[in-house]
This record gives structure tokens, C-alpha cells and sequence, in this order.
């Protein structure tokens, strides 16, 4: 006690006393007051636990939105450049329809037109000098049994030997490709993808299943070959295949589908070079059968229509995702602004005490400009964690990828942040304006 | 009672029209008024709290302002803690010129030169008693070892040495005036300015807390009470009665 009124006795030589004012306006630091914001600022929002997290939720729903989406398109962006390029931009396909079909009237039409065949494919590798790689690919999705396991909906991919493997980007993991004669017998031998062996046969290793024997059809299939897994896109496994020869596919089949004929150039310089040499072919083959100007009659693409289709949607989507972002955030950030200005009511005579006992305009306004940037930044972390959560749990539900950006992090809670700021300033300023003698009064 | 000296008998009874010469203010007094005007705008009528007051306060005096409500009391209290400024008229504290202040130097004055005793205590409610004590450091920039060491050393001046984390609901009357006292006193302030500081007490705790003024005024500070209650004004050792506006007396008891 005695200490403390030595301490205060300074005081009274004047000289003394401007020595200590003085020494303390140049250790007038910003981070004291700072620091007392913060823990006002965090006591308050714990006093109030229900209002907080109310006040929390329109800004995690927007950001949670935008991190969930975001989140998914980038890791989709990652997987088509990937898988985009295993086929690269160096083939193209010549097939009886397009990719892409937009209307009804379209699907009329290219139904209309001759099928692609086998025989297109081989005057296509015979007068196409550009063209590096042929082949040929029909589709039929199947059910394929061992025993008495089924593994439904199968991709079963009749394709002509050697070229087709290499188009598609497919690898051997163990046994072999038929040959070129095996592939013109139509002998029932196949070539089957990892998820095969995951659902037929138990896991087992790729070697031994070579030689074992698949149901496609109704009919014995021997295995010969196992491929290297490729992963999924868009939820469908890559890998659920089974590769049979082109003969082969025809004989069970018959040639009621028409076929996707695969044409490869070396480098993608010689691509343009190659397309029409191709399309001359095939203009020649279709000769009088349709007017050019009015439909080609076959419809010959490169990945980038694809990619093109993509980029597009997926534009589409960030543009509503950032819509509904913005418009809950705005939303978030007006419900911060009537809290905070509840708060500075109710907390008029804090006010008041502060302001009596030294608090500025600007330590008030700080500390009440924290305090919301303080909500809105912790609405914003909760909405990450959420976002990142949501586009997992999707990810995991529909097989879809999945890319978590530390960027996408920083920018949410960094918005989320920004609103704080702007909502929070008009209550910040109410408070910082209040007269003290007002304040001290108020109940 | 009798030896009454008033101070400021050069107070004028008229409002001065003309301008008129600043008035030196006396450099051995901590506090000097001179010719304080406060004025207020009620609708369309202007309503005069104070009319032309002047007075001196010495360095180390106990002082008492007393008054019936209305007087103008609370006004003059406002100013004298540099929660207000004065209409007209100029007001010295420690040899700053407060009547001419921003917000913001005020506040610093407040910080500085001022320590506020209420008559609610005005306390923090969710603050603990030292955190309370602490405040007015923060504000005024003091580092966080060197602040926890000064708080303690003031709520130990009050006898809550023992109370530093207990929160004002766990504190009983008395001991929250005594917070409030400590908090007033941290930052070694020109003047203690206690505003009906027994007003919520009963008799017993305020006449503890009297003593504790009386103390505190014979460590040396310099304490200002503003009050209604003549039981309270005659521990002062100088009484200020106001009445409408006016000094009606100046006489030192002791």
C-alpha cells in the first residue's frame, strides 16, 4: 500500500509527473488496448452462445457453398486435364453421332445417317497418310459372371488389337494382348479391367486369373490379359471393362450399333493435316447418300468438344455458386451489423465506464469492429471446415475427386472477414460516437 | 464554518456580452475555473446549468461540492472530469487547457489526470476485480507486467488483495466501491472525482468508505466529492455549495 502512494507521490513534482506522461504517450501501443479488444470481443460471444452461433449461420452457408463447390470443380478440373491427356489432343474419333446432342431434332437427324463400319475404319488406315494409328471400339454395357458371381453393367469394349490398347492409353498388368490373328478368328478371349477381379474374383492377383474363365453373353470368355487400373471419372469407374476383339464383338452382337472409329496422329501438329484426309475419305464413301452443306453424315470430334462442353458447365456453376455466396453473405452480413448494433445498445453503459476511465473513439471503435470481424471470421472458418466436409462426403458418395486448396481456405475466411469489417463499422462508429455522459447513465 | 473565504469573488452576476480578456489562470492551482458557462438547448429555450462559475482547487485538497439536484452540480462534476466541455469560459487541470480539447484529448486527460469513483461503482460485470483495476492502464498504453504489478499494488491500497479475481457480483458493496477506488487510482491521477460515492451503500460501509478517503487524502491526494448528503460534504475540508447555477457559498471547514 505504502509502495503505491510512494509510486503516486512522484506526481506532485510536477516535473516528475510530465516525465511519466510523457514516457507513456511514446509507449502508447496500439497492441494493449488491441489485445483487451480481442478478449472482450471473445468473452462477449461466449456470454452470448446461441446468438453467436444464429449470427454465424448465414455466413457459413455461404462460405461452406462456395468451399464445397470450389472445392469439387477443382479436383473434377484436375482429373479431366488428367485423363484428357492420357488420350491427348492427338486423337480424334469418326462416329454416326456426336458426342454432344442438344436437342431432339439433332437426335432424329443423326439417327438417320449410315452407320459407321469396320470397313470406314480400314479406307480410313489404307488412304489416310497423315492418320498414325487406327481403330475401332463398340460398346455394349453387360453383366459378366464366374461361377456364380455376378459383376453387372460391365463396359464390354469390342476393339481391333494392338491399336485400340494404345489409343485408349490402357497398359497391360500381367498376361498379354490377342494377336492379330487371334483378333480376326473371333475367338471369345478378353482382356479385363482391375475392378473385375475385384468383383468376380475376389481380389485375387492379376496372374492368377490369366486363363480363367468369365461368362459375357452366355458365353465362356478366357482371360488373357489384366489392365492397369485408370481410376474413375464422374463416378464411373474406368476399370469396370472388359476388352474382347472387334470379330468377336461383331459375331455376338452382330453389327446393330454403330461403331467409334479412333484415329491417332504422332504429334498435334499433324492433327488438322490428318482430319481431313479423314473427312475426305469418308465423304467420298458417304458419297451422294447425304448433301454436304446439309449434314456431313458423320461426325468427327476431338476431345476439345468435350472439354469445351465442360468448361462451359463448370463456368456455369461457379457463377450461381458465387451468386448464392454473395447474396448469403450479404444476408450474413446485415444480421451481423443488427447484432452488433443490439450489442452496442445493451452494452451502453460498458461503454460509458470505458469511456470515463480513458477509452477513445478509436479503442471503442476497434474494439467493436473486432468483435464482428471476430463473428464473421470464425463463420467463415466453420464454413471451410463445413465446405470441405460436404464436398468430401460428396466426393466419397458419387466417386467424384477431390482437391482441398489451402487458397480456397484463406479466401473464404478472408471474405468472411471483410463482411465482419463492413457490418461491423456503422455499429463500431454508433459506439465510438456515444457520449460518455449519455452512455454512463443509460441502464 | 464561520472563516468561509470566497474564492471566486469575481464570479459575475451578469452574462458578459462583450469579449472578454482571457483570464490568467493561477499556476498553483491544479484545478482553475474561470468564468465557466455551460449551456444547454432544450427544444427552442436555452437552459443555463452553469452560470459563469470560477473557482481554484489547490494541489492535495478535499474538497466537497454540494448541492440540490438541479443545481448544476452534476454538470460541474462533468466538467471538472473532462466528460464535457464548457460552453464558455476556460477550465485548467494540471496546467492543461482542458476547455478547448477534442474528444480524444479528453479522453487521454480522463486517462491520466482523472480518477472516477460512481455512485453504482461501475464496475465491469464481467470483468474480475484486477482485470477491472486494469483498465485505464490498458487504455493508457501501460505494458501488461508492469500494469498487473500497478493494479496489484492498488487494489492492495484498498485491503482487496485478497479479492483480485473475484467479479463484481461476487464482491459485497463496500468492496466494490473499493475496486472502484483502486481502478480510480491506478494511473496516478491529478484527482480523485467521486460522484455520490456512498450513495449506494449503507451507513456503515460509507463511513468505511469516508475513512478510506480520508486516508487517501492524507497519502496526499488531491479528492474531489460531490454530493447531497451535508454529512458526507462536512468530512471535506473545503465545501463548494451550488445552487442554480451558482457558487452560493466557498468555505473551508478545516
Amino acid at each position: 500500500m505504502s509502495s503505491l502512494f510512494k509510486k503516486r507521490a512522484v506526481t506532485y513534482d510536477p516535473v516528475n509527473d510530465e516525465v511519466q506522461v510523457r514516457k507513456r504517450s511514446s509507449s502508447f501501443l496500439k497492441l494493449a488496448p488491441l489485445w483487451d479488444a480481442f478478449l472482450v470481443a471473445l468473452g462477449s460471444l461466449r456470454q452470448n452462445k446461441l446468438r453467436t452461433a444464429l449470427t454465424l449461420v448465414g455466413i457459413v452457408v455461404g462460405v461452406a457453398a462456395v468451399i464445397a463447390v470450389v472445392t469439387i470443380i477443382q479436383g473434377l478440373d484436375n482429373k479431366v486435364a488428367t485423363t484428357f491427356s492420357s488420350q491427348g489432343s492427338t486423337v480424334f474419333t469418326i462416329s454416326k453421332r456426336p458426342q454432344i446432342i442438344r436437342s431432339r431434332e439433332e437426335f432424329v437427324k443423326f439417327n438417320k445417317r449410315k452407320d459407321v463400319t469396320h470397313e470406314d475404319a480400314e479406307a480410313i488406315a489404307r488412304l489416310c497418310s497423315a492418320c498414325w494409328r487406327v481403330g475401332v471400339a463398340a460398346n455394349v454395357r453387360e453383366t459378366v459372371k464366374h461361377g456364380d458371381q455376378k459383376f453387372e453393367n460391365v463396359n464390354i469394349r469390342g476393339v481391333t488389337p494392338g491399336t485400340m490398347f494404345d489409343i485408349d492409353g490402357r497398359t497391360i498388368d500381367a498376361g498379354r494382348i490377342w494377336t492379330e490373328a487371334e483378333g480376326a478368328s473371333g475367338r471369345e478371349i478378353c482382356v479385363v479391367g482391375p475392378d473385375v477381379l475385384t468383383n468376380l474374383f475376389g481380389g485375387a492377383s492379376a496372374d492368377r486369373v490369366i486363363g480363367q474363365e468369365v461368362r459375357i453373353s452366355g458365353r465362356p470368355f478366357q482371360i488373357i490379359g489384366v489392365l492397369e487400373p485408370l481410376g474413375s471419372i464422374f463416378g464411373n469407374s474406368r476399370d469396370s471393362v472388359a476388352y474382347i476383339p472387334y470379330s468377336t464383338y461383331q459375331k455376338i452382337y452382330g453389327a446393330r450399333d454403330s461403331i467409334v472409329t479412333f484415329i491417332q496422329v504422332p504429334t498435334a501438329a499433324q492433327l488438322e493435316l490428318a482430319e481431313d484426309q479423314a473427312r475426305t475419305v469418308m465423304h467420298n464413301r458417304r458419297g451422294g447418300v447425304f448433301k454436304q452443306e446439309d449434314d456431313e453424315g458423320f461426325a468427327l470430334e476431338t476431345q476439345d468438344v468435350f472439354l469445351e462442353l465442360y468448361g462451359k458447365a463448370t463456368a456455369n456453376i461457379y457463377i450461381v455458386t458465387i451468386g448464392v455466396a454473395a447474396i448469403s453473405l450479404v444476408v450474413g452480413g446485415i444480421v451481423v451489423m443488427n447484432i452488433m448494433l443490439v450489442s452496442v445498445t445493451e452494452r451502453t453503459k460498458e461503454i460509458g465506464i470505458r469511456k470515463a476511465i480513458g477509452a477513445r473513439r478509436k479503442d471503442i471503435l476497434t474494439q467493436f469492429l473486432i468483435e464482428a470481424v471476430m463473428v464473421t471470421a470464425l463463420g467463415g472458418a466453420i464454413g471451410v471446415l463445413t465446405g470441405f466436409g460436404l464436398a468430401y462426403l460428396i466426393a466419397a458418395l458419387i466417386g467424384f475427386p477431390l482437391l482441398i486448396s489451402v487458397a480456397s481456405a484463406v479466401l473464404g475466411v478472408g471474405v468472411s472477414s471483410v463482411v465482419g469489417i463492413i457490418s461491423g463499422l456503422w455499429p463500431a462508429w454508433r459506439a465510438a460516437r456515444l457520449d460518455p455522459i449519455e452512455a454512463l447513465r443509460s441502464e | 464554518m464561520s472563516d468561509a473565504t470566497l474564492v471566486s469573488n469575481d464570479a459575475p452576476t451578469v452574462l458578459p456580452t462583450e469579449p472578454k480578456a482571457p483570464t490568467a489562470h493561477d499556476s498553483n492551482s491544479l484545478i482553475s475555473m474561470r468564468e465557466i458557462w455551460k449551456t444547454y438547448q432544450m427544444g427552442s429555450e436555452q437552459v443555463h446549468a452553469l452560470h459563469g462559475v470560477s473557482f481554484d482547487i489547490p494541489r492535495g485538497e478535499y474538497i466537497a461540492i454540494i448541492g440540490p439536484s438541479g443545481s448544476g452540480k452534476s454538470t460541474l462534476m462533468n466538467l471538472i472530469g473532462c466528460l464535457d466541455t464548457p460552453s464558455k469560459g476556460e477550465y485548467w487541470l494540471n496546467a492543461k487547457n482542458v476547455s478547448e480539447m477534442d474528444d480524444d484529448e479528453l479522453a487521454r486527460i480522463r486517462n491520466q489526470e482523472v480518477g472516477f469513483v460512481f455512485q453504482t461503482f461501475n464496475l465491469l460485470a464481467r470483468a474480475t476485480a484486477l482485470h477491472n483495476v486494469e483498465l485505464p492502464l490498458i487504455y493508457g498504453g501501460v505494458g501488461s507486467a508492469q500494469r498487473h504489478e500497478m493494479a496489484m499494488k492498488a487494489l492492495a491500497a484498498v485491503d482487496l488483495a485478497d479479492r483480485v479475481t473475484h467479479r463484481p457480483n461476487e464482491l459485497s458493496g463496500g468492496q466494490r466501491q473499493r475496486v472502484a477506488i483502486a481502478r480510480a487510482l491506478v494511473n496516478h491521477p491529478s484527482i480523485l472525482l467521486a460522484d455520490e460515492p456512498t450513495g449506494a451503500l449503507d451507513s456503515h460501509t460509507s463511513m468505511e468508505i469516508m475513512d478510506l478517503f480520508e486516508r487517501l487524502h492524507g497519502e496526499g491526494n488531491t479528492i474531489i466529492v460531490v454530493t447531497h448528503e451535508p454529512d458526507i460534504a462536512a468530512r471535506a475540508h473545503r465545501v463548494i455549495s451550488i445552487r442554480d447555477g451558482e457558487i452560493e457559498k466557498d468555505e473551508k471547514s478545516r
